[in-house]
């Protein structure tokens, strides 16, 4: 009797199992997979790096360069990167087939150039994220080339000036 | 549901044993009482009908260069959680300890002596969660110890003594790693020893670290659990907006109670089939997973991802809910819950389902008081306990439900009460989506002043959930998270005591411990000294 019952309702629901891979998985639109970020676009302001959870996305410098990794191993889908990038440059997309032979297959970068403070030379922003700034508002372009350190030299070497003390 | 004047017996008999009270904040009394007297005042609450809901210890010596233990009791009939906050030098940590008299204490102290090194005085103590080649005299909870530290091994000469090849309980491919000792007598349980925190994480000090800020904990929080994940990070962020002042729009209130209910539908309806599994009945098993599915796509659809939703922000929700997910919503609990009733009808109509469950596993209801147990345990055995009534929080205040109680305290009772929080919480979806109010999900604007304390409480498909903050600058000072299973398996050696083997694999998976745990137990025959393993799955 009790047999008979689940047997019914076996046989009025058939097979519901997908032959995954062979057919598409169900995925709804709302899925978030792994993200893309795109390299045109990227200025390497470090903003997905600062709100990644897991520390997926690392910012690094090394000589005359800053290099953005991706680690998808160590990425947990949470799509924060993408709501916070200021240049819209991460997508989030619904790729979720992610396993490779290599760990080098799960890193992908972007590599930007740095620029240099005009006064000491030392590493400072993007040169990508310098062009956007200066794109948004042209007259910053010498205030941006010097490093926060110098600035702050040079600033109160010209207070210093004003109070009078530059005569002594 | 506060009524001042039993309140202030309370805080009268708190007085009488020499406590103080330390703060008031929303429903929160804090009390501060010195070590001596701690134990009577845990007494005096416990007698006047508080829940201990779990205890914490905390090195507080950056802010008044002392330790401290809060024990956190609930007053279920109030809505108010009372705390007691014990001060305990450093140059002298030991404190006594409420055990005698409130047992559910009996871990979350062992915990604070593992990790805080503050000894407690009147109990038996043994290390619980630090595993047994970590070195004595370092305490991982304590500022100065890093996040990241790993501190030499220490070998035991216990552990080389050891034979027998035990390839299962640690095994990573398993389920999770929990451990039973059955002791036997032919084929009666006569004693229970369980060992588990193999798999300790640190989640609570790794918040509290400078890799943590408070907007990345709830991903963390998330992670504690792979079925109930929702739950902890709800509860961490209602306990920082708690501490912090922080008024949630309503709508992100109504998204999360959904969310919520949705986490309760596919918890319920895993533990189902896994129970029919247990009980050899497979068909049973497969349709309940078959059911289940579509409340893991309707997850999806509403969050993105089929677990882990990642839709918690201090603040809100980061994804709204628009007409299509409404009636995507409708649609699937209408299906679920004429399909639910069918299923359940089949299943019970199995004449060994009803056998092998009823009476078998018997928790009473002094003991189940006694353990402080939690959620569906609790209601099949009498205790009317519910967070979501007790403490009405996020939008459960608008909605009416019944809490589903039965009093047998059996394995059938722990199932009938998860059937009926199914059809309960269809019924609450439903009631949420109908008022479902407007405006945004999210503040953006919001600042969180450190040193404030909050509790936070939800009721988790397993039961009562608990996170308790101090908050710091940028993170949490400290976090401390009880999940309900913490409270519900010292319960089992209550349940499995005199009763016959075979019974065992269910009772067990009778209070759905993260359901994963159960794979397998030692059995030790106590007459021959004979131990052999077994696999739950068989059935035994
Ligand atoms: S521009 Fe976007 S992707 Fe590039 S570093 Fe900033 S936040 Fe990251
Ligand atoms: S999706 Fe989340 S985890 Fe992955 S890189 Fe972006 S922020 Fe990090």
């Amino acid at each position: 009797m009790s047999v008979a019952k689940i047997l019914e309702i076996a046989l009025r629901t058939g097979r519901v199992t997908r032959r995954y891979p062979y057919e598409p998985p169900l995925l709804t639109p709302e899925f978030r997979g792994a993200v893309k970020i795109d390299p045109s676009k990227c200025w390497g302001c470090g903003a997905c790096v600062k709100v990644c959870p897991p520390n997926a996305l690392t910012l690094k410098p090394a000589g005359k360069e800053a290099t953005l990794e991706y680690f998808v191993g160590r990425c947990v889908f949470c799509g924060m990167c993408a709501e916070v990038c200021p240049a819209k440059a991460i997508e989030v997309t619904k790729e979720f087939e992610l396993s490779a032979t290599s760990l080098e297959d799960l890193k992908s970068r972007v590599i930007h150039r740095l620029a240099r403070c005009s006064i000491c030379g030392a590493p400072i922003w993007t040169e990508a994220e310098l062009r956007t700034v200066v794109k948004s508002s042209p007259i910053a372009e010498e205030y941006y080339l010097v490093c926060p350190k110098c600035r702050k030299e040079r600033f109160a070497k010209a207070a210093m000036l004003r109070l009078g003390a530059g005569s002594e | 549901m506060k009524s001042d004047s039993s309140l202030s017996t309370i805080v009268k008999a708190l007085e009488e044993v020499g406590a103080f009270v330390e703060e008031v904040r929303d429903s929160e009394v804090y009390f501060r009482v010195t070590r001596e007297n701690v134990r009577a005042a845990a007494r005096a609450l416990y007698s006047l009908g508080a829940y201990l809901k779990t205890c914490a210890g905390v090195d507080e010596r950056e802010l008044s260069g002392l330790f401290a233990v809060y024990y956190i009791f609930g007053l279920d009939d109030h809505g108010v959680d009372a705390v007691l906050r014990v001060l305990v030098p450093q140059d002298d940590p030991w404190t006594v300890s409420v055990v005698p008299d409130v047992p559910a204490a009996d871990w979350c102290e062992l915990e604070v002596r593992d990790l805080l090194g503050i000894d407690f005085r009147g109990r038996l103590t043994k290390r619980l969660v630090l595993p047994e080649d970590w070195p004595e005299g370092v305490y991982p909870l304590r500022k100065e110890f890093k996040y990241d530290e790993k501190p030499p091994r220490v070998l035991r000469e216990e552990l080389s003594e050891e034979v027998g090849i035990p390839v299962g309980p640690y095994h990573p491919a398993l389920h999770e790693p929990e451990y039973f000792e059955l002791y036997v007598e032919g084929e009666r349980v006569v004693d229970v020893a369980y060992r588990g925190f193999h798999v300790h994480r640190g989640i609570e000090k790794l918040a509290e670290s400078q890799r943590f800020t408070y907007k990345q904990v709830p991903f963390l929080a998330e992670r504690i659990c792979g079925i109930c994940g929702f739950v902890h990070s709800s509860c961490y962020v209602m306990a920082v907006e708690k501490a912090a002042g922080i008024v949630v729009p309503e709508r992100a209130e109504f998204i999360r109670s959904i969310v919520l209910e949705v986490e309760r539908l596919h918890s319920h309806l895993l533990w189902l089939g896994v129970a029919a599994h247990l009980l050899g009945y497979d068909a049973g098993f497969m349709h309940a997973w078959r059911i289940r599915e579509q409340v893991m796509v309707l997850a999806e659809y509403l969050t993105g991802s089929r677990k882990t939703y990642g839709i918690n922000l201090i603040g809100g929700v980061r994804k709204d809910i628009n007409t299509e997910k409404i009636d995507k919503v409708l649609k699937t609990i209408t299906d679920l819950r004429k399909e639910f009733t069918e299923l359940v009808k089949a299943m019970l109509a199995v004449p060994q389902i009803k056998s092998r469950a009823s009476g078998t596993g018997v928790l009473t209801k002094a003991e189940a008081r006694a353990l402080s147990v939690v959620g569906p345990v609790a209601r099949a055995s009498g205790l009317y306990r519910d967070v979501r009534k007790d403490y009405p929080y996020l939008a459960y205040k608008r909605v009416s439900f019944k809490v589903p109680l039965y009093t047998e305290g059996d394995n059938l009772a722990r199932l009938l009460v998860r059937v009926d929080e199914v059809f309960e919480s269809i019924e609450i979806i439903k009631q949420l989506i109908d008022m479902l109010p407007g405006g945004s999900v999210v503040v953006e604007e919001y600042d969180i002043p450190s040193g404030r304390r909050a509790v936070a409480a939800i009721e988790a498909p397993r039961g009562e959930d608990v996170h308790f903050i101090i908050t710091g600058v940028g993170r949490p000072y400290r976090w401390r998270v009880r999940a309900p299973t913490y409270q519900n398996i010292p319960a089992l050696r209550a349940m499995l005591r005199g009763t016959p083997l075979a019974d065992a694999p269910l009772t067990i998976a009778s209070i759905d411990p993260c359901f994963s745990c159960t794979d397998r137990v030692t059995v030790l025959d106590v007459r021959s000294g004979r131990k052999s393993f077994i696999r739950l799955k068989q059935g035994v």
